[in-house]
C-alpha cells in the first residue's frame, strides 16, 4: 500500500455498524427469498468476513454465518478459527468503504475455489448491495417490503451497536433515558416490525413487535413505498407527517431525537464520513 | 433519512388531543346557539380557534385577566349560557379560585371551566406553569364535578357531558401531545364512572390523564415480566369519585396503588385514600405522584419518568408494593423469604 | 328629563321608607353595614323604582333589567328593599342574620327571588355584570345591566380588568354606578389606599363619567337616564354620598361602615332619619318642575 492511512474512531463505528447490523441481513435475505434460500439447499459450510484491526481479538473484527444444511446462524462480532470461506479486508477503512458502496477495494478471498459455497454467498451480497445502495425504491411490491424489512432490522442494530461501543451522541441518548421502545412499522405489515429498547446506558435491538408493552414511540409508516421515501432520504419527514403517510405514535420530540439516531447510523453506514 | 423534526413544526400539524376538543367544542356550537367559549389570551395554546372562526360572535376573549374571564363566564351562565371558559389549569384553579369558589359554585352556575396544561405537560415552562396543586383545590369546592381525562377521545365524551348536564364543571387536559388510550368512543363513558382498563387481581392501579397509558403500560410489562396480573381503573371523574370501583378493587385485589400527574397530596390518591379508610378494610396503598416538591422543568415524558409515574415507575413502585405484602404476609406463614425472587434479570444483547 | 315635583316626592318618601326599614332590621339584627346601606339608599330606590326595568311580580323574566348590587356587604337595606317589593316577606326581616335565616349580610340569590348574583367577595360584581350585558348581545336581547360599586372595592384589580373588557367590548347597555361615599373600614379612602384622581381613572379606562351629588334624586335620576342612552362609550356615574347619610352621628364617619343601636343612639337616629326624610322633600318641593 503506498500510503498508510490512519484507521480512526469513525473507521470503527462504521465497522461495528457494517459487522453487527448490516452483515446479519444476510440471512434475513436468503430466509425471505425462496430463489436465496434455494441456493443453500443442503449445503453446510462457514463464511465469514473480517477486517484486519488491531485491539481486537485475534487481530481482526469479523462476522461470520455459519450455515447448516442451507440454515443460516449469524455469529456478530466473533472470528471462526477456519471458516471455509472468507473476505478478509486488510483494514476497517477498506472495509467500510467497500460496505457502504464508496468503492470497490476487493478483499483477499480465502476458499476462492469452493464455488459451490463462493457463487451463492456472492449472489446473496450482490442481492444486498444492489437493494440497500439503491437510489431508487424497487419496483415490485415484495422488494419494496424486503428492502424496508432490511432498513428497519438495520436501525436499531446499528443504534445499539453504536451505543456499545460509546458514541457519544448515542450514549447520550441511552445513559440518561428511562426504560422505553422505540419502533419502526408500516401499517398492517407487523413482519416488517423492529424496534430498540434503551434503558440508563444499556440498549437492546429486536425484531417483530415489542412485546413487553406499548413502545414508547413507534414512527410508523401507512405503507412501504412512504417508508422508503424517507429511509431513502427522497422525502421529508414533516411533509408525510402532514400528508399522514408517517405518524409518530409517541411524543413528537422524541420522534425527533429517533430521527437524529437514525441519521447518525446513516452517517457511518453510508460512508457520509469519508471524505473524497 | 431526509429532514429533522421540530417540536413547533409538528404543533402546526395538530396535535391529537387538542384537535378534537377543540372540534368537540366547535360542533357544540353548531348544535346549541347557547354555548359561548371564552380565552384569556390563550386562544392559540388552547386551540379553541375553530369555535372562533366559525362562531366569531359568541368567542370572547378577555385578554391576559382570568379573574376577570371566570366572572364574566358566571354571569353569562346566570343568563342562560352555557360558556366554556379555558385557560392553563394553574391559572384556572388557584388564581381565579375566588371567582370559580364565589360566582360559579356558590351561585351554582352552569360554567364548563377547561383547565388546560395539567400537571406537568408544560413540562419546559417550570413550576409558574404547572398545575400540581389543581385537583387537591378544586375538588373541595362544592357543587364542582372534577374529570380529568384519558386521552383526546375521552376529553371529547366529558365536553359533551359537561354540556349536557347542568351545574359547574372542571375538566383538566395536558398540554396538547397525548398517547392514544381509547379507539372508539363507544366504551360507554360516564360522568363519575371508573372505566376498567385491564383486568387483574393482584393489584390495582388507579389512575387518571397522562397516568391511564403509563398504567396499562405498566400493566403489560407486570404480566409479561413478572406474571403480575393489575387492573387498570381509569378514574377520569375525580369528583364524585367512584367509590364502589374502589371498594370493589380492595376486596378483590387489596392492594391499591394510585397514580395522577399531581403532588399527593389532596388528589386522586387523596380522595381514593379517603374511601379507604372509611371502609375499614384493610388494605396495602400507595400514592404516585409529584412528591410535594416543585418538579424540574423538562419535557414531560421525562418528568412522568422522574416522578415515577410513567409506565416503569408504576412497574417499580408495584413491585415495591407487592414485595412488602408479601413479606408481611409470608412473615406471617413463616415462609423464608429469601426465597422470593422479584427481579428479572435483563438480557441486553441484540437480535440478529 | 328633569324630575317633577310630585315624581321627586314620591320617590324621596320610597328612599325614606327604606332608610327607616334598613334602620330597623340592623335593631333586629344586633348590628349592621350601615354606613354603606345608607349611601346607597338613593341609587337603589331610583333604579328599583324607576329606571330599570324589574317587575317585582315576574322576578324572573328574562328581559329584565338586571341589578347586581357589586358591593354586597349591604345586604341589610337590601332585604328590606326586596322586602318592600313583596320578594321577600316584612316577618323574616326580623330573622336577619339568625342561624339558618334566609336573610343575612350577604344576600344570596338562591335564596332571595329577584336578586340577580350572590356578591359579597368584593371586586366580584364588574366581571358578573360584564357577562350578563354581553348574553344579552349573544341572545339578542334589549335589557341594561346596573351595576353599583363600592368606591372601596375600587382597589381590587378584578374592577379593573373588568373596566378594561367593558370598554374594549363597547358594552354600553352595562351602566357603573360608584357609591363614592368616600369612607372604608380603616379610614377615608384618601388615606388608606388614594383613589384619586378617580374620575380620571375611569375616564383612562374608557369609560364617560358623569359625577353628580348622590343624594341629589334629580341630578342622579338624570345621570342614569343618561347613561341608559349611551352608544359610543360605557358610562360610569360617580355619586358623591355620604357614608351613613342621614344619621347624624354616622354620617360622614368611617367608624360606622359596621356598627350597632344601643337604646340612645336608636332614638337618635331615628329622630335623625325623620328630620332627614323631612329636609329631602322640601328640596323636593322647592326644586322639583
Amino acid at each position: 500500500m503506498a500510503n498508510e492511512i490512519k484507521i480512526t474512531q469513525d473507521d470503527r463505528y462504521a465497522a461495528g455498524i457494517f459487522f453487527y447490523s448490516a452483515l446479519p441481513l444476510l440471512r434475513v435475505i436468503v430466509e425471505s427469498e425462496p430463489k436465496f434460500a434455494a441456493k443453500f439447499k443442503g449445503k453446510s459450510f462457514v463464511f465469514q468476513v473480517s477486517a484486519a484491526c488491531e485491539g481486537e481479538p485475534g487481530g481482526k473484527m469479523a462476522t461470520h454465518f455459519v450455515i447448516e444444511d442451507g440454515v443460516f446462524t449469524v455469529k456478530v462480532g466473533k472470528a471462526h478459527e477456519s471458516p471455509d470461506l472468507e473476505f478478509a479486508f486488510p483494514d476497517l477503512r477498506k472495509f467500510a468503504i467497500f460496505f457502504s458502496g464508496k468503492g470497490m477495494p476487493f478483499p483477499k478471498i480465502k476458499g476462492m475455489s469452493k464455488l459451490g459455497y463462493l457463487i451463492p454467498i456472492l449472489m446473496t451480497l450482490l442481492r444486498m448491495a444492489a437493494l440497500l445502495q439503491a437510489t431508487d425504491a424497487p419496483k415490485k411490491e415484495s422488494d419494496k417490503e424486503l428492502l424496508v424489512k432490511l432498513y428497519f432490522y438495520l436501525l436499531p442494530n446499528g443504534i445499539s451497536r453504536l451505543n456499545k461501543m460509546g458514541h457519544p451522541e448515542i450514549k447520550n441518548f441511552t445513559q440518561t433515558s428511562p426504560d422505553r421502545a422505540f419502533a419502526w412499522s408500516v401499517k398492517d405489515k407487523p413482519e416488517l416490525n423492529s424496534y430498540i429498547r434503551v434503558k440508563a446506558g444499556n440498549s437492546k435491538a429486536g425484531r417483530g413487535v415489542y412485546k413487553r408493552c406499548k413502545p414508547f414511540l413507534t414512527m410508523n409508516f401507512d405503507n412501504a413505498q412512504h417508508a422508503l421515501d424517507i429511509l431513502m432520504s427522497k422525502a421529508d419527514m414533516i411533509e408525510y407527517i402532514k400528508k399522514g403517510f408517517l405518524f409518530i405514535d409517541g411524543a413528537p420530540e422524541f420522534g425527533a431525537a429517533l430521527g437524529n439516531l437514525m441519521m447518525t447510523v446513516a452517517y457511518y453506514a453510508q460512508g457520509q464520513y469519508i471524505e473524497g | 433519512m431526509a429532514g429533522g423534526l421540530s417540536f413547533t413544526a409538528v404543533e402546526s400539524t395538530k396535535l391529537a388531543t387538542a384537535e378534537i376538543y377543540g372540534k368537540t367544542l366547535s360542533a357544540l356550537g353548531d348544535e346549541n346557539p347557547n354555548v359561548v367559549a371564552l380565552t384569556a389570551d390563550l386562544a392559540g395554546s388552547t386551540k379553541i380557534g375553530d369555535f372562533k372562526e366559525k362562531h366569531p360572535d359568541r368567542f370572547f376573549n378577555v385578554g391576559i385577566a382570568e379573574q376577570n374571564m371566570y366572572g364574566v363566564a358566571a354571569g353569562m351562565a346566570k343568563c342562560g349560557l352555557i360558556p366554556f371558559a379555558s385557560s392553563f389549569s394553574v391559572f384556572a384553579s388557584l388564581r381565579a379560585l375566588d371567582q370559580v369558589h364565589t360566582d360559579i359554585c356558590y351561585q351554582n352556575v352552569n360554567v364548563k371551566i377547561i383547565g388546560t396544561h395539567g400537571g406537568t405537560s408544560f413540562g419546559q415552562a417550570g413550576s409558574t406553569h404547572h398545575a400540581i396543586e389543581d385537583f387537591a383545590v378544586v375538588r373541595g369546592l362544592v357543587n364542582m364535578t372534577l374529570i380529568c381525562p384519558a386521552d383526546g377521545i375521552e376529553t371529547a365524551l366529558a365536553v359533551r357531558a359537561a354540556a349536557n348536564t347542568p351545574g359547574p364543571f372542571y375538566i383538566r387536559i395536558n398540554r396538547g401531545f397525548d398517547n392514544t388510550v381509547y379507539s372508539t368512543s363507544d366504551y360507554g363513558f360516564q360522568v363519575g364512572k371508573a372505566v376498567t382498563m385491564n383486568e387483574g387481581n393482584d393489584v390495582t392501579i388507579i389512575a387518571c390523564g397522562s397516568c391511564v397509558y403509563q398504567s396499562m403500560q405498566a400493566a403489560k410489562i407486570l404480566e409479561n415480566d413478572y406474571n403480575i396480573s393489575a387492573r387498570v381503573l381509569n378514574m377520569h371523574t375525580i369528583k364524585p369519585l367512584d367509590k364502589e370501583a374502589v371498594l370493589k378493587a380492595v376486596d378483590e385485589t387489596r392492594r391499591v396503588v394510585t397514580a395522577e400527574d399531581h403532588t399527593i397530596i389532596g388528589g386522586l390518591g387523596s380522595a381514593v385514600a379517603e374511601t379507604i379508610v372509611e371502609s375499614g378494610k384493610g388494605c396495602a396503598f400507595k400514592r404516585l405522584g409529584i412528591p410535594d416538591k416543585f418538579s424540574a422543568i423538562g419535557l414531560h415524558e421525562d418528568l412522568l419518568a422522574m416522578h415515577e409515574i410513567d409506565a416503569a415507575g408504576i412497574v417499580k413502585n408495584v413491585l415495591e408494593l407487592m414485595k412488602a405484602d408479601f413479606e408481611a404476609e409470608a412473615v406471617k406463614k413463616g415462609l423464608d423469604i429469601t426465597k422470593l425472587n422479584f427481579g428479572t434479570a435483563e438480557d441486553w444483547t441484540d437480535e440478529v | 328629563m328633569p324630575l317633577t315635583k310630585k315624581e321627586w316626592v314620591e320617590l324621596e318618601n320610597k328612599a325614606a321608607d327604606l332608610r327607616d326599614l334598613c334602620l330597623q332590621t340592623v335593631i333586629w339584627a344586633g348590628s349592621g353595614h350601615v354606613g354603606g346601606s345608607m349611601s346607597s339608599a338613593d341609587i337603589l330606590t331610583l333604579l328599583y323604582y324607576k329606571h330599570a326595568n324589574f317587575d317585582p311580580k315576574k322576578p324572573e323574566d328574562p328581559d329584565r333589567d338586571r341589578i347586581v348590587v357589586s358591593k354586597g356587604h349591604i345586604g341589610v337595606i337590601l332585604a328590606p328593599l326586596f322586602a318592600q317589593l313583596g320578594l321577600v316577606e316584612h316577618e323574616q326581616l326580623k330573622t336577619f342574620n339568625l342561624t339558618g335565616s334566609k336573610l343575612g349580610i350577604h344576600l344570596d340569590c338562591n335564596k332571595v327571588r329577584g336578586l340577580d348574583s350572590s356578591t359579597g367577595s368584593l371586586g366580584h360584581g364588574s366581571a358578573l355584570a360584564l357577562g350578563m350585558a354581553l348574553a344579552a348581545r349573544v341572545k339578542g336581547q334589549k335589557y341594561k345591566t346596573f351595576l353599583i360599586l363600592g368606591d372601596g372595592e375600587c382597589d381590587e384589580g378584578s374592577v379593573w380588568e373588568a373596566a378594561m373588557a367593558t370598554a374594549h367590548f363597547k358594552a354600553t347597555d352595562l351602566i357603573t354606578i360608584v357609591d363614592r361615599n368616600h369612607c372604608m373600614i380603616d379610614g377615608n379612602t384618601e388615606d388608606v389606599m388614594r383613589l384619586e384622581p378617580f374620575e380620571d381613572k375611569w375616564k383612562a379606562f374608557g369609560f364617560e363619567t358623569i359625577v353628580v351629588d348622590g343624594h341629589n334624586m334629580n341630578q342622579l335620576s338624570d345621570a342614569i337616564e343618561k347613561a341608559k342612552k349611551a352608544k359610543d362609550k360605557p358610562v360610569c356615574i360617580i355619586a358623591d354620598t355620604v357614608k351613613g347619610c342621614g344619621i347624624s352621628f354616622a354620617a360622614g364617619n368611617y367608624k360606622w361602615h359596621y356598627g350597632a343601636f344601643d337604646a340612645a343612639k336608636e332614638q337618635t337616629a331615628r329622630e335623625d332619619l325623620k328630620k332627614y326624610r323631612a329636609e329631602r322633600i322640601a328640596r323636593a318641593e322647592k326644586e322639583g318642575i
